[in-house]
């Protein structure tokens, strides 16, 4: 049997000050286990992916700690590749299983974030900028908010039309329960919110977020035959490009998800257009735009005008909706659980279980996570 | 962490920049800083390309708005560029100012 998605469970997302760390995954573990129906000592392994509780908590080593927890001597293994640390750990789980290695596997990505200032989370996150961008005081946004301008002069797009992603994703975000924020807002709220890095402004940019995500993937057949719901995984490919944004060779495209979704594609024997439903990684609004062009949705340049149409908006009949989670920008960005909420919102998606969100007859979906300003990228395509 | 060894390694590099000329590729001004940088908020960062076409990153320092684009001409100066470290270290490195 091919690996097989077989179940998924995500905490709430936000600012859950009762909550540790270790609290969240407490809990996804538990929760995915009994989702599932199995026992602890059914899985075989765990991949736990998150980007900064080394830096923000001097917390590493985390394979004992979740060893301790749960009472295992499984192997754990801790992966960290920024904010693509959840696709990054998909992609290691679904492999490890065809390597034989194990047979069911738990994925569990994680990020506690609010316990520190605003400033501390920003020099936190931007560990995963080269060091000379970070001694020219650049930040995450600062480095997205270069590309944004770029993109902006070249293809005479304006801040109003990247201002449509945010209204979509927190429409969205209405709809998710477990979004970090529920509230739709309006062009004129974006438009008018205060610059955090010229030209992106902060209902541009993704939330500082805690939260926790977990799936569980086996290739048992035993344990495939009884799930309640099931996904086959048809590709999950990373790629990786330069730190540095001066090192790219165009900074209005990022190679990294060109070349990892060029490869899901060529995996999957699937079609752009055959895709229902994506999870796209909209750290800042200029984000999603420069995703749906890299993966070949939409012609380079033309983002920005299109997503005006909101074609891609849940109930405006199109062909693709992109981010029903609420995405990063409404759902909320714990980075290492971003990328395993992707791909737990697309299993949703397709096992009909979006409630009020669901999309209609969705047979394909696709999950896009990106490490840094594009450093690391992760396509996962999922289908049923 | 920044080390007086880091930053001597790093320095000798960035004195090869200094008088350099080039163009700004893209810029953006910081508004929401990390911690070393909160107090000097906002300030510009800019993307410039020497003519023998490598790139660096440094701040905008004495400029006017109108120097905010792509295409100004700058200059790569020295300039210190945090706070001091515990250990006394002066870190100095490269900025950009309008040529």
């Amino acid at each position: 049997m091919n690996p097989t998605l077989v179940g998924y469970y995500t905490t709430k997302f936000g600012e859950l000050w009762e909550r540790s760390l270790f609290d969240l995954v407490n809990e996804t573990i538990t929760e995915v286990l009994s989702t599932t129906k199995l026992e602890k000592d059914q899985i075989d392994a765990i991949f736990f992916a998150n980007m900064m509780a080394g830096v923000l908590e001097n917390n590493l080593h985390s394979s004992a700690k979740i060893s301790e927890m749960l009472g295992v001597n499984i192997p754990i293994f801790r992966i960290e590749s920024a904010c693509a640390s959840g696709g990054f750990a998909f992609h290691l789980a679904k492999n490890y299983i065809e390597s034989k290695a194990g047979k069911t596997v738990m994925v569990i990505g994680a990020e506690k974030m609010n316990d520190y200032s605003p400033e501390e989370v920003t020099s936190a996150l931007v560990t995963a900028a080269s060091g000379e961008e970070q001694e020219a005081g650049l930040t995450f946004p600062g480095l997205y908010a270069m590309m944004t301008q770029v993109y902006l002069d070249k293809y005479h797009a304006t801040e109003e039309e990247l201002a449509y992603v945010s209204y979509k994703n927190h429409f969205h975000g209405s709809l998710n329960d477990k979004a970090h924020f529920r509230k739709p807002i309006s062009i004129q709220e974006i438009l008018k919110s205060p610059y955090i890095a010229t030209p992106l402004k902060m209902l541009d940019c993704s939330p500082i977020s805690d939260g926790a995500a977990a799936v569980i993937v086996t290739n048992d057949q035993t344990i495939i035959k009884k799930s309640t719901h099931r996904v086959n995984i048809l590709a999950t490919e990373v790629a990786t490009d330069s730190i540095s944004l001066k090192s790219r060779k165009m900074l209005d495209e990022l190679e990294s998800t060109k070349i990892a979704s060029n490869k899901a594609f060529r995996t999957s024997r699937l079609k752009r257009s055959d895709i229902d439903i994506a999870e796209l990684h909209d750290c800042f609004s200029i984000a999603e735009i420069l995703a749906m062009e890299d993966i070949g949705f939409w012609k380079k340049g033309q983002g920005a005008h299109f997503m005006k149409d909101l074609t891609t908006m849940y109930g405006n009949g199109g062909d693709l909706l992109v981010n029903t989670s609420g995405g990063l920008k409404a759902a909320g960005h714990p980075v290492g659980a971003t990328g395993i909420k992707q791909i737990g919102e697309i299993f949703l998606q397709l096992t009909n279980q979006a409630t009020n969100r669901q999309a209609r007859k969705a047979k394909y979906g696709l999950a896009h996570n990106v490490g840094g300003s594009g450093g690391t990228a992760a396509v996962t395509i999922l289908g049923v | 962490m920044i080390s007086p060894v880091k930053t001597w390694r790093r320095q000798k590099e960035t004195r090869k920049l200094l008088g350099k000329r080039g163009k700004i590729l893209a810029s953006t001004t910081i508004f929401i800083a990390g911690m070393n940088f909160k107090k000097n908020t906002p300030y510009p960062v800019v993307l410039v390309e020497f003519s023998d076409k490598k790139k660096a990153f440094g701040q905008l320092v004495d400029f006017e708005e109108k120097h905010l684009k792509i295409g100004q001409s700058v200059v790569a100066v020295l300039r210190k560029v945090r706070d001091s470290s515990d250990e006394s270290i002066i870190a100095y490195g490269v900025k950009f100012r309008p040529a």
